[in-house]
């Protein structure tokens, strides 16, 4: 009995082994829940605080080009401004007031797994949510998945789970952009009918019909058609407006989705 | 408690490395070194077998945390820890394994590179299978553990230049 006891204690490594293990596989194939998962990423504060600690030197060095993007948007807007006549101007107004927009920056990210994530400085505390849409002056990025106090986690379009509605500019053709994993400036818009006109170079926009987005922000152009094996849809590949791997500040589409239509989905499920 | 706070320093810089610099390369897409199995490899014979495995769990457990993969570098880790003086013993001679700090100094340089080869290609071999479950192509998983594999083995060898050069120093 001894000797057993002896064996055991010698050998007890074993099976804090053993456990160590299954701990590490239950982690590893337990976390499906997207909650759990923001709370082990960076989307917790103690790794996002030191992930955005390392981005703040990034930032110095991207100034110049972020100031470049920002001018742009700004000639683009102004553009689009005198564009409208009074009446127009007033009308929008209305509809903009329940959305609103609030800036943040990317502070983690990577674009080489064949599931992205991405984490943003911005959480409840700014009123960021869960569904929300982030996009950038270039394009569409992604979702926020979860978010915590003062970061969230976005879940982009380099994500095997992610599907964005998106159209063809000018047309109301729409189809799912999905990202097949590998190239990272490359996507797939799926369920486009067969007999829509689409060509090489069109643009690909969101369609605004979820409020996660709102209408008409860019996501690529089109770079292949091809039709699709079950022979009813196409297969068009879009090269990607943003650059993934080169993020600085970001927007986040906050809507208030009107509360009838949350009655209506609620019926419907 | 002196070896446990150095042990600690490396833990932190090996974690601060993989975290800050080496996470980020990725060259070709699916290359990427993973220097800090180094505390790992470095575990010397006088330690505790449930020591070496605790050691090695928390530094996985710490990098998942910030690569957003829980559990994958804790599982890998963990087991190489576990066959860490198996591994060790193959290129030493059994006697002298009783008092061993493993580096090219105390086990010779030739012995020492086998050694550091076998445990980064088992490591990899667990890390990249682990990773990419559900299999799908296999050339492409041969491809990223080869080429990391490489990577992490220069990594280790330029480190244990810069350590014995600044042992003989003092």
């Amino acid at each position: 009995m001894r000797s057993l006891l002896d064996y055991l204690v010698k050998f007890s490594y074993v099976f804090l082994f053993i456990i160590l293990e299954i701990l590490s596989l239950v982690l590893l194939f337990g976390f499906n829940d997207r909650q759990k998962l923001a709370f082990m990423t960076s989307a917790n504060s103690v790794s996002g605080s030191i992930a955005e600690l390392c981005s703040n030197v990034d930032v110095y060095f991207n100034l110049r080009r972020e100031n470049t993007f920002l001018v742009e948007e700004n000639a683009r807007l102004r553009s689009m401004l005198y564009e409208f006549t009074d009446s127009q101007i007033v009308r929008k107004a209305r509809i903009m007031s329940s959305v609103g927009v609030i800036a943040a920056r990317v502070v983690d990210n990577s674009v080489r797994k064949d599931d992205n994530y991405m984490t943003v400085n911005k959480g409840t505390n700014d009123g960021v949510e869960k569904g929300m849409g982030v996009y950038n002056t270039t394009g569409v990025i992604g979702v926020v998945i979860a978010s915590g106090k003062s970061y969230s986690l976005v879940m982009p379009i380099l994500n095997g789970n992610t599907s964005i509605s998106s159209k063809i500019k000018g047309t109301d053709n729409f189809g799912f952009l999905e990202w097949q994993g590998g190239d990272p400036y490359t996507a797939q818009l799926k369920d486009v009918p067969y007999h829509s006109k689409v060509e090489v170079g069109d643009t690909v926009v969101t369609t605004g019909f979820s409020s996660v987005f709102p209408e008409n922000i860019t996501v690529g152009t089109v770079s292949d058609v091809q039709r699709s094996s079950n022979g009813y849809t196409l297969k068009i590949l879009v090269s990607l407006a943003v650059d993934f791997s080169d993020l600085g500040w970001v927007y986040i589409h906050s809507k208030t989705v009107d509360p009838e239509i949350i009655e209506l989905q609620k019926q419907l499920k | 408690m002196d070896t446990f706070m150095r042990r600690f320093g490396t833990f932190v810089f090996v974690a601060l490395i993989q975290i800050l610099f080496l996470n980020r390369i990725s060259l070709f897409g699916y290359v990427t070194p993973l220097f800090y199995i180094w505390l790992i490899v470095k575990f010397d014979s006088y330690m505790k077998r449930s020591g070496m495995l605790l050691w090695a769990f928390f530094l996985g457990l710490v990098l998942d945390m910030f690569s957003g993969t829980p559990g994958l570098n804790a599982a890998s880790a963990t087991l190489l820890a576990m066959v860490q003086p198996g591994i060790v013993k193959m290129f030493v001679q059994t006697e002298r394994y009783e008092q061993l700090f493993p580096g090219s100094a105390t086990m010779g340089g030739r012995p020492f590179a086998g050694y550091l080869l076998i445990m980064t290609v088992l490591h990899h071999t667990v890390y990249f299978i682990l990773r990419s479950i559900p299999l799908g192509d296999w050339s492409v998983l041969v491809l990223k553990v080869v080429f990391s594999t490489l990577l992490t083995f220069i990594f280790m060898i330029v480190a244990e230049r810069l350590t014995l050069s600044s042992s003989s120093k003092r």
